[in-house]
This record gives C-alpha cells, sequence and structure tokens, in this order.
C-alpha cells in the first residue's frame, strides 16, 4: 500500500508515477549531495523534468539543444575533468544516434558519465517507429564497462539515480515516457547495483521481467496464483551488471523461465537470460517483447498489447510452459 | 625579433627536427603508419608542449593542466613522440608503436600517460575538448583546452554541432587547431569534399579565427601566445601545413596519408630530417 499523498515526500509526488520525472527529482537532491554534479540537457528539459533543477542550480546545467552525439561527448569531456555529468536525453536518439560517442568517449574511456535516457520502449507509441527506442539495452548492454539499469517505478528510479554517484563508471539509465508506471517495486528495499529483487515468491515457474512489464508480471503472477500455480517474480532492473545466482536460482528451482521487456526479443533481457542459461543450465523459457519488426503507430498501452507484452500474455507464456 | 626569441625559435626547431625523426622511427617500428599527419602536425605539437602549454609530464594528471585532445587521432605517432621529447612517457615506448598490448597503439589511448582522450574516430574530439573546457569554466580553474582537427575529418557533422554549442557557450578557454594540409586519405581535400570556405565556416559558428603558416614556428608561437583572441570567443586557429612535411617524397600527397615503412626508405628519411 501506498502512503496517502499528505505523507509522500515531494519528489514522490512531482514525479507523478513516471520514471523520466523521478530521474529529473533525484537530480534536485544529487546536486546537494555532489557539488560537481552537471547536467546536460539535448533540449529536453521538460521530458525529464530538470527545469527545477535548472531553476536552482543554473550554474550546472549546459544546454547543448538537439545534438546527441555533441551532448555525449561534451559529458565524456566534462567527466575527465572530475565533474559528474547527468546526460538528459531520449532514448531512441541517445542510444542511436550517438552510439559511437557512447562507446568510444563514455563506455571505452570509461568516464563517469550518467545518461538518463526517457522515452524507451514504445513509450511514444503514436509518434511511430523512428522514435521506438527497441534496441538500446542489446547496443548498451554489449559495450564493456557500461552499466545498464532498467527501473520499474520512480521509487527504484529515484533510488537508482541516487546510486549512480557511487557507481565508478558509466551508467544507461532506461527511462519510460509519459504512460504510468504503477508502484511495484519495494519503496523501503535499497537500490543495488547487480542484484534481482523477488516480488512474488514461486517455484513452479519463474517471470524475469525489467521496466514497464514487471508490474505486469506480478499481474500474472498473482492471477495464476488462483489457478494454484506459484510464480517467482524477479525485478531484473540491473541488465548490467545482472544477478547471475538469482537466474541460475530460479532456472534450478522452477520448471520454466519467462523474460519480459519493452524491447526487441534479441539482444536484451531475454538474449542476456538465454546467454546465461544455455552455457550453465539449459531451461525451458519464453520470451515477451517485442517481435523482429518496427511497432505500429498508437497509444503506449496498446502497442504493448498488441506485440504481447501484457499481463495476458506472460500469463499465456507462463501456462505454455506448464503444458 | 630579439635574441632570446630567435634562440627560443631554434630551440623549438630543433624539437620539432626530433619529433620527425621518432615519428618516422615509430613508424617503422610498426612497420608503417600515418606519416603524413603526423609530420604535418608536429610543429604545432611542439609548440604546444614545449613552449605553449602548462604542463607537468611527471604528473601527468595535475588538474591545474593544459589539456589537449588530439582529435584526428591517426596522428598519434606524432603526440607520442611530443609525449616521449617531453617526458611523459619513456622513450622506448616509440619503438613499441602498434606493438602487442602497447599503449601505443595506431590512435591515442588514455592509459599511456598524457593522453588525455580516446580519440580515432573522427568527429569525436571537438565536442571532448568542449567539456574539458566547461568543466574549467564550472570549477573556476584557469586551464586552457586545445583540440587539433584535421581538415578532412571536418568533413563529419559532428564538429558543426559542437563549433555551434562551443560559440554559444562563449568558451574564450578553447581553441580548436585545424591541421589543413589539404589531403586526406584518398586524395585531396577539395577533391574528395571541399571545406571552403574554411575560415569563412568557422567565423559564420561564431568563432574567433587566425590563419597562419603550420610550419613557420616564430609565427605558431606568436600565435599561441596571443590566445584568446577574443574574450567572448572560441579561438579557431586554421594552420596551413603540408601533408608529410620535412620528407620530400612524403610531401603532400595522399600516398603517405599512412603507408609501409622499411630500413631502406627509414634511412632516406632520416637522411632529409637530420641536424643541419
Amino acid at each position: 500500500m501506498n502512503a496517502p499523498d499528505s505523507v509522500q515526500p515531494e519528489w514522490r509526488l512531482k514525479s507523478a508515477n513516471q520514471t523520466r520525472l523521478a530521474y529529473g527529482q533525484a537530480l534536485l537532491e544529487l546536486a546537494v549531495r555532489e557539488t560537481r554534479t552537471v547536467v546536460v540537457s539535448a533540449d529536453t528539459q521538460d521530458l525529464l523534468g530538470i527545469r527545477t533543477y535548472i531553476e536552482r542550480h543554473r550554474d550546472r546545467f549546459i544546454e547543448l539543444g538537439i545534438a546527441e552525439q555533441n551532448a555525449i561527448g561534451v559529458a565524456s569531456g566534462l567527466a575527465t575533468t572530475g565533474m559528474r555529468p547527468y546526460v538528459c536525453a531520449y532514448a531512441p536518439f541517445i542510444s542511436a544516434r550517438s552510439m559511437e560517442q557512447v562507446r568510444n568517449d563514455v563506455a571505452y574511456a570509461n568516464q563517469r558519465v550518467v545518461i538518463g535516457a526517457a522515452a524507451s520502449g514504445v513509450s511514444l507509441g503514436v509518434a511511430g517507429g523512428t522514435h521506438h527506442s527497441l534496441e538500446d539495452l542489446a547496443v548498451m548492454r554489449s559495450f564493456p564497462n557500461m552499466n545498464v539499469i532498467v527501473p520499474a517505478d520512480v521509487d527504484e528510479a529515484y533510488k537508482a539515480t541516487l546510486a549512480t554517484l557511487d557507481i565508478d563508471g558509466p551508467v544507461y539509465l532506461r527511462l519510460g515516457g509519459r504512460t504510468e508506471e504503477p508502484p511495484v517495486t519495494d519503496a523501503q528495499a535499497p537500490f543495488r547495483l547487480g542484484k534481482a529483487a523477488q516480488l512474488r515468491p514461486g517455484n513452479d515457474l519463474a517471470v524475469l521481467a525489467c521496466g514497464a512489464m514487471v508490474d505486469l508480471a506480478v499481474r500474472a503472477s498473482d492471477a495464476l496464483k488462483k489457478e494454484g500455480v506459484g510464480v517467482r517474480v524477479l525485478n531484473m532492473s540491473s541488465i548490467k551488471p545482472f544477478d547471475r545466482d538469482a537466474v541460475l536460482a530460479a532456472a534450478g528451482e522452477t520448471r520454466g523461465i519467462v523474460t519480459a521487456e519493452e524491447h526487441h526479443l534479441s539482444g536484451g533481457l531475454g538474449g542476456m537470460v538465454a546467454e546465461l542459461l544455455a552455457v550453465e543450465n539449459p531451461t525451458r523459457m519464453r520470451m515477451i517483447g517485442m517481435p523482429d519488426a518496427f511497432a505500429m503507430v498508437g497509444p503506449t498501452v496498446a502497442v504493448r498489447v498488441k506485440y504481447g507484452m501484457s499481463a495476458e500474455a506472460i500469463a499465456d507464456a507462463c501456462r505454455s510452459l506448464l503444458a | 625579433m630579439s635574441e632570446t626569441r630567435d634562440i627560443l625559435v631554434k630551440q623549438l626547431e630543433k624539437h620539432a627536427r626530433q619529433v620527425r625523426r621518432d615519428i618516422w622511427r615509430a613508424v617503422r617500428a610498426g612497420g608503417g603508419g600515418h606519416i603524413g599527419g603526423s609530420s604535418s602536425a608536429a610543429d604545432i605539437l611542439t609548440a604546444l608542449y614545449f613552449h605553449r602549454m602548462k604542463i607537468r609530464p611527471k604528473e601527468p594528471k595535475w588538474p591545474e593542466r593544459d589539456r589537449f585532445v588530439l582529435s584526428k587521432g591517426h596522428a598519434n605517432a606524432g603526440l607520442g613522440a611530443v609525449l616521449a621529447q617531453a617526458g611523459f612517457i619513456d622513450d622506448a615506448i616509440l619503438d613499441k608503436f602498434y606493438g602487442y598490448e602497447s599503449p601505443f597503439g595506431m590512435h591515442p589511448d588514455i592509459k599511456m600517460a598524457g593522453v588525455e582522450m580516446c580519440t580515432g574516430a573522427l568527429g569525436h574530439g571537438l565536442a571532448i575538448a568542449m567539456g574539458m573546457a566547461l568543466g574549467a569554466r564550472l570549477q573556476k580553474k584557469t586551464f586552457h583546452t586545445f583540440v587539433m582537427i584535421g581538415d578532412g575529418e571536418l568533413h563529419e557533422g559532428s564538429n558543426w554541432e559542437a563549433a555551434m554549442a562551443a560559440s554559444h557557450h562563449k568558451l574564450s578557454n578553447l581553441t580548436a587547431i585545424i591541421d589543413f594540409n589539404k589531403v586526406c586519405q584518398s586524395a585531396r581535400v577539395n577533391e574528395v569534399i571541399s571545406v571552403d570556405p574554411l575560415a569563412d565556416k568557422w567565423r559564420a559558428f561564431g568563432w574567433a579565427v587566425r590563419e597562419f603558416d603550420g610550419h613557420e614556428m616564430a609565427t605558431i608561437i606568436d600565435t599561441l601566445e596571443a590566445l584568446p583572441v577574443d574574450p567572448q570567443r572560441p579561438t579557431a586557429l586554421i594552420a596551413h601545413t603540408v601533408k608529410g612535411k620535412g620528407v620530400s617524397f612524403a610531401e603532400d600527397t595522399y600516398v603517405w596519408h599512412s603507408n609501409s615503412v622499411n630500413d631502406e626508405i627509414l634511412a632516406k628519411a632520416l637522411a632529409e630530417l637530420e641536424e643541419k
């Protein structure tokens, strides 16, 4: 149960159940904790909810306009001088247009740059395929040194953003769009890089999910519980490094694994789990995510449902593993 | 020119000849390499590291140091030669160019002392240097950031994103040096894609511009000492240079952008670079 509005912290109210806004709220706290914090924007002041940050810390804010390659290069240069840059950007552009800058200037040079990548997946559903970001996890997790985090809700997004202060290397923080991500994580639990959080117990099957799919996985688990099936749900928000032990335990202790992500089926969370299990413990799997197609135009939730990213589809995938 | 100035210029010219010999030496050790762009940059690199820049070779991470980013990273033989002579790295590293697990590969790597950023993929350095200049401003530090960009490299559009942003942010603590040797990998730059009118382009992007002879040492140091040209603008120094400068058969030809070097060719080159 969530606390009533009257006792919720201000950042949580202002995050409005959107991880992209929780990032902007966390930057306010980061700026206080670390005076070397500097926010770099690619004309994304509302997207990441940073107008309050700009008002309070104009001297530690740099607007670079609609130029993602430049934003990443500048962030890298800032980091070499000891500053702690937080990039605000659109996931589809920062992960593709400026991919070479991320690979070379940030990952290869191992600079402490945090990339807040909002509007990921099909969160810009109506904008069409040019604005969907369905390959960014595959790209980012393939880079050595890169840390990749996909918060499931605003509590996790806020804590993960604060946690980046202690990460000695680059971070890709994958954030959502304007569709609400309902609270699903344990608000009291700390964010731990490289650790999966179990949100539902169960030893019949396990659903490993990230981002907006975590809430759907919990709903699927709750539905299957009524059918007498125990479905473990792991929040795999830490994509890189990831919790090998939790994945291997899920494979060893259940009859099969379902992965769920708002990402192409190749190269993301499902691919990562399959890579591990193929080597360590071949396991029956089903993968929920975007098939090898460009998504249709439509409202975000409708687009998700169309391509099988729904609680019902996750539950069906679980049932198919028991058949 | 005063007598002391004359001595300084002669000293720097001597350093530059050693840098050029070391470029050929390194490329011979590697079996091949980017002679052309390393040699065109040699005089400017020398003037930066032996005269203009505040540096501490024995303390390469000194926070107050001036920064240099070699955006045209394929000229790494030139950078390595300067870093060795300045004392950042052991001279013996020059013989490990392209070597197994060497810190001294084809392109700069921050694993090597004195190298500020991993570069070589073209069109990255100006944005990075701009970040360094912003880092100086934010921390109220006085260091200056230099970035050297190739003329062919200016084909990469990312340069112009950075050029637009750097002038918008009035980064007078940033200087871009264009090594305008007029030759790239396949042909003359202006046969590939023209960069003219180059000075007008930088002016149009809001930069203070100076053009000069990138091999005339007295002119180079005068130009570098006059920075910043404008307290409200970054500076673009357009250095007119000759690809492969110093060795007649390598000059002004794309053939020596990158080429292999054997003992015979090395001997011919070094003969032209001997102290007179």
